[in-house]
């Protein structure tokens, strides 16, 4: 708001000390929301670094077990045991609420299996193909606790950079600029008024005279 | 819920043998957007598992909705590929390298 389109008037001056107040008190509760994302982000940052560096340890691992399989037993084999797993992991997704911020909560069960349970035969393969399943297991299972951490950090992340320029805008724009309207209408009322005062003065020392 | 996973035949042939059901090979750009659109979709799948190079191969529209989505949770696998990476960000937003 430029100072030339102000109107110096009282009423005027009413509604930009409301909204100074008013931008002054989002101001205060949005730095309050910025400190407490970030304290959760701090609480999850832990956590994700150790969960990508296990992850993508797993992945290397479960990718070199695969391209080993694919050696020893050849492709089509390990196709078909693939094909024959029947039991799939089951996983529940809940939707948490962090500071107006969702983020996902997932619990899982059956990822791990039992030689037994995996339904290719045991005689028809190799160890490697266990060992292949096994690791992809295990790589389903830091995927699941990778995923909630790495939603909740990235969309943290958004929100801490989102609520920042925003109390930037209001610390560094709009309350300054309000500010400075407001003491560009009260000079101005202050000058009327001395000139109104003024006026009456010589009037009144006309009639005198 | 289920886990989804989307990508070359390679990619996804291991997940099969973990007990993953909904596997979709995509081999070209097309079938790849494809099968992400139809998984997001999706009200049965919680995760969506994809490799990082196929994450920065689809178009920024979709990336950007892959990356806010929480139901399915989208997480990608292999080194960050493209785009912004989560030690940028967290510079970007926070204001200083914590990832160290």
């Amino acid at each position: 708001m430029a100072l030339k389109d102000i109107k110096p008037t009282r009423s005027e001056l009413i509604n930009i000390k409301k909204k100074i107040k008013l931008s002054q008190n989002g101001y205060k509760i949005l730095k309050m929301k910025r400190d407490g994302l970030i304290l959760e982000f701090f609480k999850v940052l832990g956590q994700a670094k150790d969960s990508r560096g296990a992850l993508l340890v797993k992945y290397a691992r479960a990718q070199e077990m695969m391209a080993i399989a694919n050696t020893v037993e050849g492709s089509i084999k390990v196709k078909a045991a693939a094909l024959s797993v029947q039991e799939k992991p089951d996983i529940t997704l809940r939707n948490k609420n962090v500071m107006g911020v969702v983020v996902p909560k997932i619990d899982s069960n059956k990822v791990r299996k039992g030689i037994a349970d995996r339904g290719y035969g045991i005689l028809g393969t190799s160890p490697v193909m266990d060992e292949v399943a096994t690791s992809f297991e295990e790589l389903v299972e830091a995927i699941i606790e990778s995923a909630e951490i790495e939603t909740t950090m990235k969309r943290l992340l958004n929100e801490i950079e989102g609520t920042k320029r925003r109390v930037n805008a209001l610390e560094f724009k709009v309350i300054p600029e309000l500010s400075e309207a407001r003491d560009f209408i009260k000079m101005r009322l202050d000058e009327m008024e001395r000139e109104e005062l003024f006026r009456l003065k010589r009037i009144k020392a006309r009639n005198e005279s | 819920m289920e886990i989804a996973v989307i990508g070359n035949s390679e990619f996804i042939l291991g997940f099969r043998l973990a007990g993953i059901n909904r596997i979709y090979a995509a081999d070209t750009l097309e079938k790849l957007v494809m099968h992400i659109t139809h998984v997001l979709e999706d009200p049965e799948v919680g995760i969506l598992v994809l490799s990082s190079h196929d994450m920065a191969r689809v178009p920024q529209r979709l990336q950007i909705t892959l990356e806010e989505s929480v139901q399915p949770t989208v997480i990608a696998l292999g080194e960050e590929e493209g785009g912004i990476s989560m030690r940028e960000r967290i510079k970007r937003s926070v204001g200083v390298d914590l990832w160290k």
